[in-house]
């Protein structure tokens, strides 16, 4: 009898828990711009579902470039995924100062332990300190070369701004474009930019420019984009028209040696033509034994939607995306550089993109100047073309990206 | 009665119209009056936005030079797309042989959507690969990046644009001519009046509604061009901003733009109560002086 | 003399029209033999005929995304789009054109006002508004917003060609007694059937293509429309221009196959009036 009430006891029980598993069984969402991401979040949302299978991740993408209208109107509504991909800096400030984004702690995220302090900025909010999204890789510009290319010219990749110019005039005389860069996409001019300019600028500037000590006018800027001036003989034909797009076909074809890019762009181009023998070498240095600064910054994160249902599904998957094992699978599914501590990045290219981003610079104008309207990237996007059509100087460049700067940016004012 | 009668034809139009349109944009243009925190609206600030749209170094540039860009792409249109358009329906209602093949054919590319149009002219228009470049080189001239030169670009964006609408006014125009009638044609061709006379004296002062429906409809399209500039040169109006108009400046301010600018709704509202202001004002004022001279006729 | 004259100019502007005619087709075969062509191919001969007709970039389209679907709903709520645009529109027009009252031209101000604006800043209080009437995610919703934008200029094309049609078949029916519904119907609208047709396709080719509105309002798979679909699924591809060109093509293909096998009537319809 009493066995009999135990077993019963024991049934009701058992059931009970498939019961409660069953209704705790979430299915919650992942909004992103990253389309062509599709096939390795499939993987990882599986992956985390084998270790908590009350959870199952839906994956949904959208255009790139309507994200921020679709993102911030279905916020606007008390909609939208429960774990939103965000990127960094201040397009994640103004969600956050809305109150869309539920604040991360180690209490309810302790894989935010993981991270390098560095990483962590990229989702913080400048006014509290605090964190709002799970940063996801570093990015890293640099010089792409094309070895090959290289070595049937017989010459060696620069190392320095003076070896850049001479490598570029020899590779010109063999009727090879030096460096495929275009000034047809204006984010990837700001790119360009960094690469060229932040060896010559160095830490010091920053330091400078982000303690109110001097602005955009400094000489040392202006100098340093003087230099990018010498490149256009180097660049191809029709540069000031040739996109991202174009630029990336050029350099996969051969049909130019060099590249500035990011390290976001590596994986693409070896799904692309596998045989491509490519490398990754920091930007030429101002003379022989300087550090040839490459330039990194975080892409973005994963944050909470604050009117979310499953709050706590949500927080477990953020939490999921803070381990290594996460870290693991953006490194070899994606070719991301994880910051996540305890990661291994086994492919040789991109280990040495993260060597490489111990002597690193932040893209300026993206980590410091991209929070009020205008910003520094826009001023700076809009000028830079026309200084390289020479229609404007480069002081006339470095003044009026501080004076529009100015506009929000307090210690600019008066300066 | 009679105005019963009125009021339940014009009722379903206007109920819809004021639900999904008229609402929610006196909604929006309220922040037009306030200051953004990020997404949310923090205080009113009266007409501060529209001073900075208007008066302020580097707002206004932008503003002053999206509207002179609007003005280009309204005359080149003009001039361009519905001075061919009345060209080609004018050789139509010829009716020579095949002239039905050709309606269907100039239709077409109307039928295609901006995302087609703009894909296929960056592609003919690509400086390396692109036919138009290669089409020149082969009678030796050297092309240029057509898109990404400043003073080609906005003309480019404007022949993509003529190139896939101009079946539209072509079909609409044609549609005018031929209301006013193969016998009052014939008579006055019976008379010894030559193509020109034709046109000028009895075509053309008969068309006037339809001449009103494509102007004004010009017009407006051409202060709200956004989709193709929009596809083919980006949402900053690459290069440097040549190819920048209301329609994207709007946009761009209003919702950011993810690789340079934040969003400053607050901003992007002041454009857009600008921008409604000077069509709509302009509109009215046109449409009193084309009906004028519809009813002198 | 006069002929022979006659007869030159004719062929010069047959000359011209078949030249117009090529510039007109010749992007189009473009986009459909891209759609056959591999990234290499597309880059160093783009404009050549595909070295293959293989059907892998269709069929990478046909069983990746929910194509027959998507078409369905396309269909539907651009019929429904343009069925209520002709309904509502016509009738505010017809009030509008052929009564004398007032209001009248505050009214035709207040449709055309609605075309000056960019509905795009007015997206976050729509989306609210319509979350609110449970019309978000929800394909009525997405027709009622296409319905307001495409009433104004509905109602400004149908108000200049009511208004050019001519009193006195109106107001001979008035003499025999005819209720003014039975004049509407069977006396002045059949005269405005090439308004119709023209605010019909001027409506439907921005419905049919539209993205931005089903990207914010839709968001069930069974739901989305041909361009939602196409558009979110090529972002997959975004470095394989062969499969971006397919999606296009497929994108536009059912319209444009309509507009051929409809140009008949519809060509018909805008010119309708000539004989009268």
């Amino acid at each position: 009898m009493k066995k009999t009430a135990g077993l019963a006891i024991l049934g009701a029980t058992l059931i009970w828990g498939f019961a409660a598993g069953a209704a705790r069984a979430t299915t919650i969402s992942f909004w992103t711009w990253r389309q062509e991401d599709r096939a390795a979040y499939t993987e990882i949302f599986k992956d985390f579902t084998k270790l908590h299978p009350d959870i199952t991740v839906k994956f949904e993408a959208f255009p790139d470039e309507s994200y921020p209208t679709i993102v911030s109107t279905a916020l606007a509504g008390g909609r939208g995924g429960d774990v939103i991909h965000v990127h960094a800096y201040g397009w994640l400030e103004q969600f956050i100062k809305a109150g869309y984004f539920l604040k991360l702690d180690k209490t309810t995220v302790p894989s935010l332990g993981n991270l390098p302090s560095d990483a962590l900025l990229s989702g913080s909010y400048r006014a509290d300190g605090q964190v709002y999204a799970m940063p996801f890789a570093s990015q890293t510009l640099g010089l792409l070369i094309n070895k090959d290319v290289f070595a049937k010219a017989g010459l060696q990749p620069p190392k320095t701004w003076d070896e850049l110019l001479t490598v570029s005039k020899a590779l010109k005389e063999k009727r090879i474009t030096p460096l495929a860069n275009g000034l047809g996409t204006s984010w990837f001019n700001e790119m360009f930019v960094a690469v060229f300019t932040n060896p010559f600028l160095g830490p010091d500037f920053v330091h400078d420019l982000t303690t109110g000590k001097t602005t955009f006018k400094d000489p040392r800027y202006i100098a340093a984009l003087s230099k990018l001036l010498e490149l256009r003989s180097y660049m191809p034909d029709g540069y000031e028209g040739v996109d991202d797009e174009t630029s990336g076909q050029l350099f996969l074809s051969g049909r130019a040696a060099m590249l500035a890019d990011g390290s976001f762009d590596i994986a693409d181009f070896k799904t692309q033509n596998p045989q491509l023998n490519m490398d990754f070498i920091a930007p030429p240095a101002p003379k022989a034994g300087d550090p040839g600064y490459v330039t990194k910054f975080y892409d973005g994160g994963y944050a909470v939607n604050a009117a979310s249902p499953q709050k706590a599904a949500a927080l477990t998957l953020v939490n999921y995306m803070g381990t290594p094992a996460f870290g693991d699978k953006l490194v070899s599914l994606l070719g991301d550089i994880s910051p996540i501590k305890g990661v291994t990045i086994s492919d040789p290219l991109l280990a040495k993109v993260a060597a490489l981003n111990a002597t690193a610079m932040p893209q300026i104008d993206l980590v410091y100047f991209r929070f009020q309207s205008p910003t520094g990237s826009e001023l700076l996007q809009t000028n830079i073309t026309k200084m390289m059509a020479g229609s404007i100087t480069p002081a006339q460049l470095g003044a009026d990206v501080t004076a529009g700067v100015a506009k929000w940016y307090t210690p600019f004012q008066g300066k | 009665m009679r105005s019963l009668w009125i009021g339940l034809l014009l009722a379903p139009a206007v109920i819809v119209m004021t639900a999904f349109v008229l609402f929610p944009l006196l909604s929006a243009f309220r922040y037009a009056f306030y200051e953004f925190n990020g997404l949310k609206p923090s205080h009113f600030v009266g007409l501060a936005n529209f001073r900075q749209v208007l008066l302020e170094h580097p707002f206004s540039d932008n503003t002053y030079r999206a509207l002179w860009h609007n003005i280009i792409v309204f005359i080149a249109l003009m001039v361009f797309e519905n001075g061919t358009a009345f060209l080609i329906a004018f050789a139509l209602l010829k009716a020579l042989p095949g002239h039905r093949i050709h309606q269907v054919i100039i239709f077409l590319p109307v039928v295609l959507s901006a995302v087609i149009v703009g894909f296929l002219w960056k592609l003919f228009l690509h400086p390396l690969f692109g036919l138009v470049n290669n089409a020149l080189a082969l009678v030796h001239i050297s092309g240029r990046a057509w898109l990404g030169d400043e003073s080609t670009a906005l003309g480019s964006i404007i022949f993509a644009n003529i190139w896939s609408w101009i079946g539209f006014p072509t079909l609409v125009l044609l549609a005018g001519m031929q209301r006013v009638g193969k016998e009052l044609l014939e008579a006055a061709r019976l008379d010894g009046a030559g193509d020109f006379s034709l046109l000028t004296r009895i075509i053309w002062p008969l068309m006037a509604p339809s001449v009103t429906i494509v102007c004004v409809l010009t017009f407006i399209g051409s202060f709200n061009w956004f989709e193709l500039p929009y596809i083919m040169s980006g949402v900053d109006g690459s290069p440097g901003g040549s190819t920048d108009v209301l329609g994207l400046y709007f946009y761009r301010t209003a919702f950011g733009s993810e690789t340079s600018g934040i969003q400053n709704f607050g901003q992007g509202s002041a454009l857009a109560v600008l921008m409604f202001i000077a069509v709509a004002g302009t509109t009215a004022v046109a449409l009193r002086y084309l009906r004028r001279r519809e009813i002198e006729v | 003399m006069s002929n022979r004259h006659e007869g030159i100019k004719n062929s010069g502007i047959q000359i011209l029209l078949l030249f117009n005619a090529f510039v007109m087709l010749y992007p189009l075969l473009v986009m459909v033999t891209s759609s056959f062509k591999t990234n290499v191919e597309l880059f160093s001969s783009p404009f050549s005929l595909p070295r293959s007709f293989a059907l892998t970039n269709i069929a990478t389209v046909w069983t990746d995304t929910n194509f027959v679907r998507y078409l369905a709903n396309s269909l539907s709520v651009t019929v429904a789009s343009i069925l209520l645009i002709l309904l509502f529109g016509t009738m505010a027009a017809y009030a509008i054109a052929r009564y004398q009252f007032r209001a009248s031209g505050l009214f035709l101000m207040f449709f055309i006002s609605g075309m000056t604006v960019p509905l795009k800043l007015a997206i976050i209080p729509l989306f609210i508004e319509l979350d609110r009437l449970h019309l978000v995610d929800n394909l009525a919703g997405l027709v009622l917003v296409y319905v307001a934008m495409g009433l104004p200029s509905a109602v400004f094309i149908m108000t200049g060609f009511l208004r050019s049609l001519p009193k006195e078949l109106e107001e001979a029916a008035r003499m025999d007694r005819a209720s003014e519904l039975r004049i509407m119907l069977s006396i002045m609208l059949p005269l405005a059937r090439p308004a119709m047709v023209i605010v019909a396709i001027q409506n439907a080719v921005p419905i049919w293509n539209d993205f931005f509105f089903p990207l914010i309002f839709i968001s069930s798979d069974n739901l989305k429309t041909l361009p939602q679909g196409l558009t979110v699924f090529m972002g997959e591809f975004v470095t394989n221009w062969g499969v971006l060109f397919t999606g296009l093509t497929l994108a536009a293909l059912p319209i444009t196959l309509l507009y051929v096998v409809l140009s008949k009537h519809f060509i018909a319809g805008i010119t309708q009036g000539a004989a009268k």
